[in-house]
């Protein structure tokens, strides 16, 4: 079995398991523990529950003015960082080929070298994130190990990806390996680290949305 | 005094004769007994992108990473992993997640106490919704029990729980109202048994501002209300919402409104106080199954509702104001149109702070700060920023309306010797009602 | 009997002696020796010596192994596309031992290659084609009552080198496929005493062929070869780097499904399975049928036929960047054991919570 075939077959098979039943686990495992929650008398006119869960979900989507202030820079590097993360997963016509293999759907893509374009702007955005983590002493005290796994491990795909696509280094049919391989660290990583964010999210905004809906406070 | 420091040079207070595993698993009973989903929620999703910091005042006046806001619930976090997480079996087996020990509660004391004023502007920061505030005030559940508060802060504990009131014995309670009545020429109705409106107070009122108790009744008589102060119940701050204290927190909550029933009243006044709110409006549905007998609203909405019906008439004060937004009542309470309505029939011109409404920096003294001696050189700092808002709005005048707030803030305009007065809403509408 | 041979050289002479005796010029033998020099892309000025090379070479014995194969390959390299060229090949060496090729059969068959075995010892190439069944001792290719695996090591034990030719003997090929059920295996699983060249293909392109062994007869040497023994002269490229298509997969322009729009409008073929970009040969540049096409050209993708286990690599029609198993039971039994992982966690917690989480007295046993 040469490298590649280890890459797409079991090694793919075992990380998108792993990747699967993690999540669920660690979404069931949170979503099933007590629910706890403070009965209150709402406000009267305050939106219902459902509203204010999903107004929680997106006002977050950019900061307040004052908070932007300060961390406009990191966030919008946030944000280039997973519209192009998101863009090149989604949009890369042999990415779209292995998610029809998985789930059946798939869409057009864009030409390859826009994508070459955006993934280097992904990664030069990861550099970016990976500074501010190292140099800011808020950051420096707050990050755990999780934070730089997780960074690593996002990295890796992108970085590799860019290498196979420029025949950089090692023959082509090994850094294509390495790069399904380094997607396959990354699925098994997910469910265990910070990287969660991207299905819990929405739960931790929605209930703060809830908490504060209730009240006609600001979400 | 209990005042102590961790080997590590950190000060620290202890209550109670513990052994140190006694304590530190009295605080994991505490926090565990936090631990669901909503926590749960919370506490998995932060992605460590430290906006939070840039929102807290003790950090943004210090500059000291320790009061990330994120950075004040390591230990509870931590015990979430251990205990409650959905790899929490894994973790424990892996030693992933290390027990929580005596030392780092000692150490996040003063993080939890000191440097945090349950302000939740870190809350409205974070990206992921994390209600960083609310878990600060939930890890004081557990700190609590441990007996590991800040000595002040606990002192008035123990009064409260004498007493019913940090401030005074009930038994004296109708004394002062009628002092004040007497002082400000009011006529005062306490312990009346039955009574449409059951105003309560806070120890503000009955120590710095006592014209604040005259002031409401001024009103109320004038629109003719029937209306009550009543020893049974009328200490509406709540000092165990405050301290983490559950059981005192429930006892006062339930005077006040048992009372309220009692005297058939169908609304309940809560005095110019941020915590006096949300404690009594949000966190009383607890024990009444969200269903509150009695309507409950701060000493704001009733003047908004007053000026604004027309019941009373105002003489135009004709000045520029600037108005400090309370958190408690404002940010995390839902009432910011309310004091702005009350200036505008007031005929002031508002000069909005540049943090003002939802966004208003915090005065530094909520959630226990200001009666925390040991926070005074971070309150201070923190009060510079206000300080310097106040400044660049150039207003005649400044308001606010919390009996707390006005306390922080008058107290940092003495230490910096800034020649402000702070004044209270209230006592605003009192002194210019229209014949 | 020896093989016999319309004009067997004499003993004794040159490549270039008995080619010039069938007419052939030495002129010709340039232009051939430029001619290969180009395919393999070897500079100009060594086409002289490659030339010479060839010219002063003795015939080369080669002993021509056939086990399991479909002889695919020996067609591809005795096709008459240029009569002058193809069977130079042919002039280049003495072929004592084809069994397709040969007239001899039965013993007369064998004793020639025992012969030439003796009379080259040292000095013949032995050319294999065909995957070798080692499984219950190889009992499942037999040829003469001899195993296929005992005669590959009988005939190697003297040889100069061994050349495999096709997929099957360069890698297993169609044998070694899923399940296997004769154990086949490659040349070089069973040659390790002496240097094995591969000429992968299925079948492989005419001119590597010809190329490699002119290369050999001409320098005396094995050309430069990759990591999977094969020569960089002819496998040195993946199709991907030089199909004339490549433009659209770069702009993102694919047939979406044999003979859609995109299809008739000859667009890259990965979304139908091309294995283009992980298959290294010629395909691409020299083509088929003397130039005339290949796969792509003709509207399917690359099958990777020139690479190992191109047969159980999913499907010709599994695009390359799918997973190379069919997915939908395991994740949906990930999907279950997720459920239940989380639920048991969240069963755990709940006991471990209600058990610790209980509210204490106050510290100093007060109730207010």
């Amino acid at each position: 079995m040469t490298l590649l075939d280890f890459a797409r077959g079991p090694a793919l098979e075992a990380s998108l398991f792993i990747f699967v039943a993690g999540v669920i686990w660690r979404c069931v495992g949170t979503l099933l523990l007590p629910w706890r929650l403070v009965r209150v008398e709402p406000r009267k006119g305050a939106s219902s529950p459902w509203v204010a869960a999903l107004k929680g979900v997106l006002v977050k989507l950019w900061p307040y003015d004052t908070f932007a202030k300060s961390g406009v820079v990191q966030f919008v590097n946030g944000y280039i960082f997973h519209a192009g993360f998101a863009v090149v997963f989604l949009l890369f016509a042999p990415h779209i080929l292995f998610i029809k293999g998985v789930t059946g759907l798939s869409w057009p893509s864009l030409p390859n070298n826009v994508i070459m374009m955006i993934g280097v702007v992904t990664a030069a955005s990861l550099v970016v994130a990976l500074v501010f983590r190292v140099t800011s002493p808020v950051l420096r005290l707050i990050s755990r190990v999780d934070d730089y796994i997780s960074w690593f491990l996002t990295f890796l795909p992108v970085a590799t990806g860019l290498m196979a696509a420029a025949h950089l280094g090692l023959r082509y049919e090994t850094l294509l390996s390495l790069h399904i391989l380094s997607f396959c660290a990354l699925l098994v990583w997910f469910p265990f680290g910070k990287l969660m964010h991207a299905f819990l999210f929405a739960f931790s905004r929605a209930v703060t949305g809830v908490r504060m809906g209730q009240r006609g406070a600001a979400i | 005094m209990t005042a102590k420091t961790t080997a590590a040079g950190v000060p620290y207070d202890a209550q109670g004769d513990m052994s140190d595993a006694d304590r530190r698993s009295a605080a994991m009973r505490g926090f565990l007994h936090e631990f669901g989903a909503v926590a749960a929620a919370h506490l998995e999703t932060c992605v460590r992108c430290g906006m939070c910091a840039n929102a807290c005042h003790f950090y943004v006046a210090t500059k000291n990473p320790d009061y990330t806001p994120i950075n004040k619930l390591r230990p509870f976090e931590q015990a979430y992993n251990r205990h409650a997480g959905p790899f929490a079996p894994i973790f424990r087996l892996l030693g992933i997640a290390p027990k929580v020990t005596v030392t780092e509660l000692e150490e996040w004391e003063r993080l939890i106490y000191d440097a945090c004023t349950l302000c939740g502007r870190c809350t409205l920061a974070c990206p992921m919704g994390i209600d960083i505030a609310e878990l600060i005030k939930e890890a004081r559940h557990g700190m609590y029990k441990a007996g590991l508060v800040p000595d002040r802060l606990q002192l008035m504990d123990r009064t409260a729980r004498a007493w019913g009131s940090p401030a005074t014995p009930a038994d004296d309670f109708a004394d002062i109202i009628r002092e004040a009545g007497e002082q400000h020429g009011i006529e005062m109705n306490v312990d009346l048994e039955k009574a449409d409106y059951l105003v309560t107070v806070a120890p503000a009122e009955l120590t710095d501002h006592t014209k604040a108790l005259a002031d409401i009744a001024r009103i109320l008589n004038k629109i003719g209300a029937s209306w009550t102060y009543h020893s049974e119940g009328f200490e509406a701050s709540n000092i165990g919402y405050i301290n983490g204290d559950i059981e005192l927190q429930k006892a006062m909550t339930l005077r006040l409104i048992e009372t309220a029933k009692k005297i058939g009243a169908h609304t309940l006044i809560l005095p110019e106080c941020g915590h006096a709110y949300g404690a009594a409006r949000w966190e009383a549905g607890r024990w009444y199954d969200g269903k509150l007998p009695t309507r409950i609203i701060h000493m704001t909405e009733f003047l908004q509702e007053t000026v604004i019906s027309g019941k009373v008439k105002l003489n135009p004060i004709n000045c520029t104001v600037s108005f400090h937004d309370p958190c408690q009542l404002v940010r995390r309470g839902g009432v910011r149109q309310a004091p702005r309505d009350v200036l505008k029939a007031l005929g002031t011109e508002l000069k909005e702070l540049e943090n003002h409404g939802d966004l208003a920096w915090c005065c530094g003294g909520g959630g226990g700060v200001v009666s925390n001696t040991r926070a005074d050189p971070i309150r201070f700092k923190a009060f510079q920023i206000k300080q310097r808002e106040v400044e660049d709005a150039g207003a005649e005048r400044f308001v606010t309306a919390c009996g707390q707030c006005r306390i922080t803030l008058t107290q940092g305009a003495k230490h910096f010797k800034w020649d402000r007065k702070v004044e209270s809403l209230l006592e605003l509408v009192a002194d210019n009602l229209a014949d | 009997m020896a093989t016999p041979l319309l004009n067997p050289p004499a003993p004794g002479r040159t490549l270039g002696e008995s080619l010039q005796q069938r007419g052939v010029s030495r002129r010709a033998l340039l232009k051939y020796a430029a001619y290969l020099g180009g395919l393999m892309a070897m500079p100009a000025s060594t086409t002289q010596a490659f030339a010479e090379g060839l010219a002063s070479a003795r015939r080369q014995s080669v002993i021509w192994l056939s086990f399991q194969e479909c002889t695919g390959c020996t067609e591809s390299v005795t096709r008459p596309f240029s009569p002058t060229f193809e069977s130079m090949i042919f002039d280049l060496i003495s072929l004592d031992y084809h069994e397709t090729l040969q007239t001899a059969s039965g013993e007369a068959a064998e004793e020639a290659r025992l012969k030439a075995m003796a009379d080259n010892k040292g000095k013949y190439i032995v050319v294999v084609e065909g995957a070798i069944p080692a499984k219950d001792g190889g009992i499942y290719s037999t040829i003469a009552g001899q195993t296929n695996l005992d005669m590959l090591r009988d005939t190697v034990k003297d040889a100069l080198a061994v050349v495999a030719v096709g997929t099957c003997a360069s890698f297993g090929g169609i044998p070694k496929a899923n399940p296997n059920p004769t154990g086949a295996g490659p040349a070089s699983d069973f040659v390790t005493a002496k240097p094995v060249i591969a000429i992968p293909g299925c079948p492989p392109i005419a001119e590597a062929m010809a190329g490699t062994i002119a290369y050999m007869i001409s320098f005396g040497k094995l050309p430069e070869l990759d990591q999977r023994g094969r020569p960089k002269a002819f496998y040195g490229e993946t199709i991907h780097d030089r199909c004339y298509r490549r433009p659209f997969y770069e702009r993102g322009q694919f047939a979406d499904s044999f003979d859609d729009e995109g299809a008739r409008r000859g667009y890259c073929l990965y979304k139908v399975g091309c294995k283009g970009p992980v298959t290294y040969n010629s395909c691409a540049t020299l083509k088929w049928n003397g130039g005339v096409s290949f796969p792509i050209q003709s509207g399917h993708g690359c099958l990777g036929c020139s690479e190992p286990d191109f047969w159980d690599q999913g499907g010709f029609y599994r695009p390359l960047s799918a997973s190379l198993h069919n997915l939908g039971l395991p994740l949906a039994a990930a999907g279950v054991a997720g459920v239940a992982l989380g639920a048991g966690a969240a069963w755990t917690a709940r006991r471990h919570l209600a058990s610790r989480g209980q509210d204490v007295a106050t510290p100093e046993g007060k109730k207010p």
